[in-house]
């Protein structure tokens, strides 16, 4: 009598996936419908960012940074320059420091839109999808009038900014703050509450906060699992210190603290902190002032070595750049965030079916351009 | 209706040479080719009316370029996936993946075949038309198994399993819940059905308020059990919340994954051709098919001002709570109340029963489906067969045991008798 074959298939979801979020492939090892191992295999997007940046000048990496985590190029040039600016000791003017908090903030809205959005998607819930991908837009016709472009800005640059905001940029801001609110109701209303939605997201994928450390897990993930960490808050760079918000930390509403649905909530909340930012941002934002540090046409930062590290939407982005004294860096090497957080899915995704490992990648919110450089 | 069509074929000097059975064949090939135009027709349109209603859920236009408000965009892409080349990959079982799509769609086509459409036009009408569409359709899994078997690839496989757990295990829930309704009417032919539905009577059998006499209204266990059969029929056909064969997200796009050009139009036709299966017979069994809603043509102008008076609260109320205000509702029905008062012989076709109230009554369920679709998200596997097996089955069996008492309550059955 032959016995019936009955071992784990190996199934390959991706590079070609529509829910992988980009160019990731997944070695899932099923059982039936039950995945036993994940296993992410990355590289696909891979850009050589670090190799550039060893090759070009101090300037020129911002575009570059742009390109890695392209849902939120803002943040990611923000954190580049400072980093640089830290390296070279620059004092920013006041109105350059307030303008990178809005445009920082209004990023994060963006990115957490997109998370948001496709983590519904990924769940199967199409309608909200389109709806946040509609206030995105706002805020990208926001980028578009400050800085040309839609995804890819090379706005913040080292010293200060491209060029100051055009004129009626803040009442288009205060505009789109002003119908934001409303619609982060109508996200709750839509998908957050939605009984099918709680049952697919709540208790599914949990990663406790020991996990969460170990693997280094940072950002609305961490945060999702109930670790009050925010460098805004813990470590405030630039000038984080004051503004009034809240740190966003799972609680754990609809199941057990650190589910898909803690670490979706976390972000549609994070949303109305950053609009609450951007508000008093706008507020306290001085009238007159200059968009440029005086920095010198060449950056020749002093020899030596930085390590930056500032609040992504994604989680801890940091740029550590060795500077040999030339006006280009020894080393640039970029800690992204996604990169880490995509490193837990096999410890929290193993044992649960293929749909939930769909669900707990788009809770995770991970950027390819960003885990592969 | 065939024997009809057969009879007036001989009547009709020229065709006499064919004989009795010569033109019965000759009816029943045309039947069928009309109601096989019917689903090539239906799909198209429930394509384009699915993108416009999506796209009007989601604040877009939808089609817009082909053709006036992009009427003809379904039927360019139906050419287009014509003319496609034809793909099959290398290593799929050759011979089923040709079979398969049609298996489906045969299955899917030939229930139409006992949904009366009015009370004259009923393509076959069989004693046992309800058990007849219940057990045709469900061999639409087999085309399925097939589809995603002969397609050689992973995800297709686990389209074809899911969908065969879930057809099978929505099986019941759907076949008790309509069995609930022949329990009322002790007959399984769809005609007897919809005529037992005639009439106005009380709601609920006992509360004072007049409602057309169908079985939604006048019995609340064939209440639940319209709720019961229209979400056991959702999943039996594989629409969002319980898409989960085909889940776009999770398995590219199931068993159609290796599908392109005619052959996954096909599964199309098909999917589009089972939704209107469910919604008409959802019409049929619990909202009285072809039956008119008003009694006479009082009752039609009376039914109509209704209509219209609840068009103006719900306009009021949209422009009070959301601020947004659309005339055309309200418009709409105010002429037709108009109408209705105006000229008695458009409240006698109001009052009159036909193939126009089967077709509201149809769409309105589509449309529900539509809605469904474009607003919850898709339950997983197991959520799935929880449903099934641990709510809605217990639900439909006490429901028909529910029935029972509810006739015996109502005098309707007498059980010392």
């Amino acid at each position: 009598m032959t016995r019936l074959n009955a071992e784990e298939m190996v199934l390959n979801m991706g590079p070609q996936h529509p829910s992988t979020h980009g160019v990731l492939r997944l070695k899932l090892k099923t059982d039936g419908e039950i995945v036993s191992h994940i296993e992410p295999v990355i590289g696909y997007l891979h850009r050589c960012f670090e190799k550039h940046g060893e090759n070009i000048e101090y300037q020129m990496v911002t575009p570059f940074t742009d390109r890695c985590d392209y849902l939120a190029s803002m943040n990611n040039a923000h954190a580049y320059a400072m980093a640089v600016e830290k390296l070279m000791g620059i004092e920013l003017p006041e109105r350059v420091e307030y303008l990178r908090i809005i445009f920082a903030e209004l990023q994060r809205i963006a990115s957490h839109l997109v998370a948001v959005g496709t983590f519904g998607l990924d769940v199967g819930a199409i309608t909200p999808f389109i709806y946040c991908f509609r206030e995105r837009e706002t805020i990208l016709d926001l980028f578009e009038m400050a800085s040309g472009a839609r995804l890819l800005y090379n706005y913040i640059w080292i010293g200060g900014l491209a060029h100051d905001i055009p004129p009626g940029f803040v009442e288009k801001a205060y505009e789109f703050l002003d119908y934001f609110d409303d619609r982060v109701r109508e996200y709750n209303r839509i998908l957050t509450g939605n009984k099918i939605f709680i049952e697919r997201a709540a208790d599914v994928g949990v990663m406790p906060p020991e996990v969460a450390i170990s693997y280094g897990v940072t950002g609305p993930n961490l945060r999702g699992s109930g670790v009050d960490h925010d460098l805004r808050r813990v470590q405030p760079y630039s000038i984080y210190d004051r503004f009034d918000f809240k740190t966003i930390v799972g609680q754990g509403e609809m199941g057990t603290v650190g589910d898909c649905w803690d670490r979706y909530y976390v972000r549609v909340l994070e949303m109305e902190e950053s609009a609450k930012i951007v508000r008093q941002a706008l507020d306290q934002l001085p009238a007159e002032g200059d968009v440029k540090a005086a920095v010198p046409k060449k950056i020749r930062p002093p020899k030596g070595e930085v390590y930056f590290r500032s609040e992504n939407p994604r989680g801890e982005l940091g740029y550590y750049i060795i500077s040999d004294g030339t006006n280009v860096p020894f080393r640039v090497k970029m800690r992204s965030p996604a990169f880490c957080n995509l490193s837990v899915i096999n410890e929290i995704g193993a044992g649960w079916m293929i749909s939930d490992v769909i669900a707990i990648l788009g809770s995770l919110d991970i950027v390819l351009g960003e885990i592969d450089r | 209706m065939i024997d009809a069509i057969a009879s007036w074929m001989l009547q009709f000097g020229a065709l006499s040479w064919l004989g009795h059975t010569g033109a019965s064949v000759a009816a029943v090939s045309l039947v069928g080719t009309a109601l096989f135009i019917f689903v090539a027709a239906n799909a198209i349109v429930l394509v384009y009316v699915e993108r416009k209603v999506s796209a009007f859920m989601q604040v877009r236009l939808g089609p817009m370029r082909v053709g006036p408000m992009g009427t003809l965009q379904t039927v360019a892409d139906a050419l287009k996936l014509l003319v496609k080349e034809d793909i099959i990959p290398q290593f799929a079982d050759k011979i089923l993946f040709r079979v398969g799509p049609w298996v489906i769609l045969v299955s899917a086509f030939v229930t139409f075949a006992a949904i009366p459409f009015s009370p004259t036009w009923v393509p076959a009408d069989m004693s046992i038309g309800l058990f007849y569409v219940v057990s045709v359709s469900s061999v639409v899994v087999i085309g399925i198994v097939m589809a995603g078997w002969a397609s050689n690839n992973k995800w297709s496989l686990y389209g074809a399993m899911r969908s065969a757990a879930q057809i099978v295990s929505y099986e019941i829930p759907v076949g008790l819940s309509l069995l609930a309704a022949v329990a009322v009417v002790g007959t399984l032919n769809l005609q007897e059905l919809i005529h037992a539905q005639a009439g106005v009577g009380n709601l609920f059998h006992w509360i004072p308020i007049p409602v057309p006499n169908w079985f939604i209204f006048n019995n609340p266990f064939l209440f639940i059990a319209a709720f019961v059969y229209l979400i056991a029929a959702t999943a039996e056909v594989n629409r969002t919340p319980f898409d989960i064969p085909e889940a776009e997200s999770e398995l590219v796009a199931g068993f159609m994954t290796e599908f392109s050009g005619i052959r996954w139009a096909l599964f199309f036709l098909s999917e589009y051709a089972n939704a209107a299966v469910v919604a008409l017979l959802t019409a049929i069994v619990f909202l009285g098919g072809w039956q008119s809603p008003f009694p006479d043509i009082q009752g039609a102008r009376i039914g109509m001002s209704v209509l219209a008076i609840l068009a103006i609260l719900w306009t009021i109320y949209v422009k009070y709570k959301a601020n947004r205000f659309s005339i055309y509702p309200l418009l709409m029905t105010v002429v037709l109340a108009a109408m209705a008062w105006l000229f008695p012989a458009f409240a006698r076709w109001l009052a009159n029963p036909g193939l126009i109230w089967i077709a509201i009554k149809g769409g309105t369920i589509i449309f529900l489906l539509m809605w469904f679709r474009w607003t919850f998200p898709r339950l997983r596997v197991d959520q799935l067969m929880y449903v099934s097996w641990k709510v809605l089955l217990p639900l439909a069996m006490i429901n028909l045991a529910g029935v029972a008492i509810w006739m015996w309550l109502t005098g309707a059955i007498n059980l010392v008798g």
